[in-house]
């Protein structure tokens, strides 16, 4: 006997049994599909018990095959939010709420203007910038955009300087001239001396736009990423300020703050500007903690890409949604299961105490003997009562695990000794089945 | 224990292979695409095919060994309880180990005599 045998032993059965009942199922005027059903259903709940391997089963190899075929789902799944990063229009809604926002801060000089050139930029470029994105990537991530901020041949530079003399004008009048007058003088002297231009840079309130879309640009380019995920105009604002309010609450001081700090703000851009990835790195990080559970390596590849990514609102809405919902499924795994089982405890408790007092003091014994996870049933304690539990799993175990069905010829016994024939049996043992035509068994009482 | 129709046990409908027909037959009568009636028709005849070739088709023996932990004859129905079984398959030398068996077994006489 062995288990390869009872597969074709089995099949033999299962054709027999379907030929025999064909008549009767013609009798009965039942049609031949059910019979067949009945042959497949049959099949198929012996296959699901797994205890041999069956002629009609496939054969073991399907389930090397399934292994590999889940591995190509993954990519899919990482792929899609890589290819929908943030986006300029969002950007430019997040500006055109930080323009309302009345906050202005000293201490975000340098950054105020960054916005403006770049959402400039982003307006005006994403939409055609989006369609070749490697350009606007390949352009940044390096440590070179230092040296690109002053490179002379940017066309950039007097375009934005002339807007800026024309903003000042338009704002402050004649209060501006002197700015315009030093924009004007800057864009006719100074554009080819690359030294004096960035010592220009710091004196001029709107001057740092010229640098900003080389220099910032890996700054707000993150701060773009990062503000579409998590949707937070507060954010926004404090990081980049209106050049307007900045420039009136703070033009006065300026012209003279500036002066003095102008050599401190170029030190520290010089500082930070040859690695912009650690002052990024550091916001983009944090705030990317958040955003890892369930956007992960793409978001990061994102930020680490400083695409100008296109996104829309709803796209962006259905994130957050989704990171929210995702967060609050956490918060209610992790919270509140623990806080109910608590409760139940405590609730068992009391019911403890009760029963002390009333008539159910004998359940108050078996308490005390119950593991504490029976206490939440405590009501039907006859019903959990361990004792009958483990009884009944014996019996299954007897009866469902390891059973021998059988003829057996001859049972004999002297004393304690028994010694039985047994034939044509069925025997399921571990999960295996095994078909034997004599067995002969030996054991003591 | 005996089917009164045909003179053979069904007490192979308990194994895995009898458990499996009645599920599917459970299921074709819940559709009601056949009766109860039918369905005590096709176990008659996989307790009729079963023990003809269990008898016919299976040369294999078995020997085991093992420490009896209950034992009943009732209805003519031997049932073992055996514990720490050990078998041993005679064509390949293969033994099996279990803990606990248990043992049906009807006798066969009744089949033979008629």
């Amino acid at each position: 006997m062995s288990n390869t045998a009872v597969g074709t032993v089995y099949d033999t059965i299962i054709s027999e049994v379907i030929n025999a009942v064909h008549v009767d199922f013609e009798e009965n005027g039942v049609d031949d599909g059910a019979l067949e059903d009945l042959k497949k259903t049959w099949q198929h709940k012996l296959s699901q018990m797994k205890v041999a391997q069956f002629p009609w089963d496939p054969k073991p190899e399907p389930m090397a095959q399934s292994a590999p075929a889940p591995t190509p789902t993954p990519a899919p799944t990482t792929a899609p939010p890589a290819a929908a990063p943030p986006n300029a229009p969002a950007a430019t809604t997040a500006y055109t709420q930080s323009t309302l926002s009345p906050q202005s801060s000293a201490q975000s000089l340098s950054l105020p203007a960054t916005l403006l050139p770049n959402s400039n930029a982003m307006a005006v470029k994403p939409e055609p910038a989006f369609a070749q994105v490697e350009p606007g990537i390949k352009q940044e991530p390096g440590l070179p955009p230092v040296h690109q901020g002053y490179n002379p041949t940017n066309g950039a530079r007097p375009t934005a300087a002339q807007r800026a003399a024309l903003a000042l004008e338009n704002q402050y009048g004649q209060r501006a001239a002197a700015s315009i007058n030093a924009i004007h003088s800057g864009i006719a002297s100074q554009p080819p001396n690359p030294t004096a231009q960035a010592q220009q840079v710091p004196r001029q309130g709107q001057v740092p736009q010229h640098m900003n879309p080389q220099h910032m640009n890996p700054q707000h380019m993150n701060s773009q990423h990062m503000n579409p995920q998590h949707m937070n105009p507060q954010h926004m604002n404090s990081q980049h300020m209106n050049p307007q309010h900045m420039n009136q609450q703070h033009m006065n001081h300026q012209q003279q703050y500036r002066q003095g700090v102008a050599a401190a703000i170029q030190q520290q851009m010089q500082q930070q500007m040859p690695r912009p990835r650690p002052p990024n790195g550091l916001p983009a990080a944090q705030l990317d903690g958040s955003a890892d559970t369930l956007e992960g390596g793409s978001s990061q590849a994102i930020s680490d890409s400083n695409e100008p990514a296109v996104m829309s609102r709803a796209q962006i809405d259905e994130h957050l949604h989704a990171q929210l919902a995702a967060r609050a499924k956490q918060m209610e795994g992790g919270g509140l299961m623990l806080p109910l089982k608590k409760a139940a405890k405590g609730r068992g408790a009391v019911a403890k105490r009760q029963s002390a007092d009333g008539p159910a003091q004998f359940d108050g014994l078996d308490d005390d003997i119950k593991s504490e996870e029976d206490d939440e049933d405590a009501i039907n304690s006859d019903l959990d009562d361990p004792d009958d539990v483990g009884e009944d799993d014996e019996d299954d175990d007897e009866t469902m695990g390891h059973m021998m069905l059988c003829m057996y010829d001859k049972v004999q016994r002297v004393k304690n000794k028994w010694k039985c024939i047994l034939k044509d049996g069925v025997l399921t043992v571990n999960g295996k089945e095994y078909v034997f035509h004599k067995a002969t068994g030996e054991y003591e009482w | 224990m005996a089917s009164s129709a045909t003179n053979y046990y069904d007490l192979y409908r308990h194994g895995s292979l009898g458990v499996a027909l009645t599920d599917a037959l459970d299921e074709l009568i819940g559709d009601e695409r056949i009766d109860p009636q039918l369905a005590m028709k096709v176990l008659t005849q996989f307790d009729r095919v079963i023990a003809e070739t269990l008898q016919e088709k299976v040369k294999a023996r078995l020997t085991f060994k093992g420490s009896l932990d209950t034992y009943r004859f009732c209805d003519e129905v031997w049932t073992f309880l055996i514990r720490n079984v050990t078998f041993k398959l005679d064509n390949n030398s293969q033994t099996v180990q279990a803990d606990k068996v248990k043992i049906v077994s009807c006798s066969s006489k009744k089949t033979d005599e008629k």
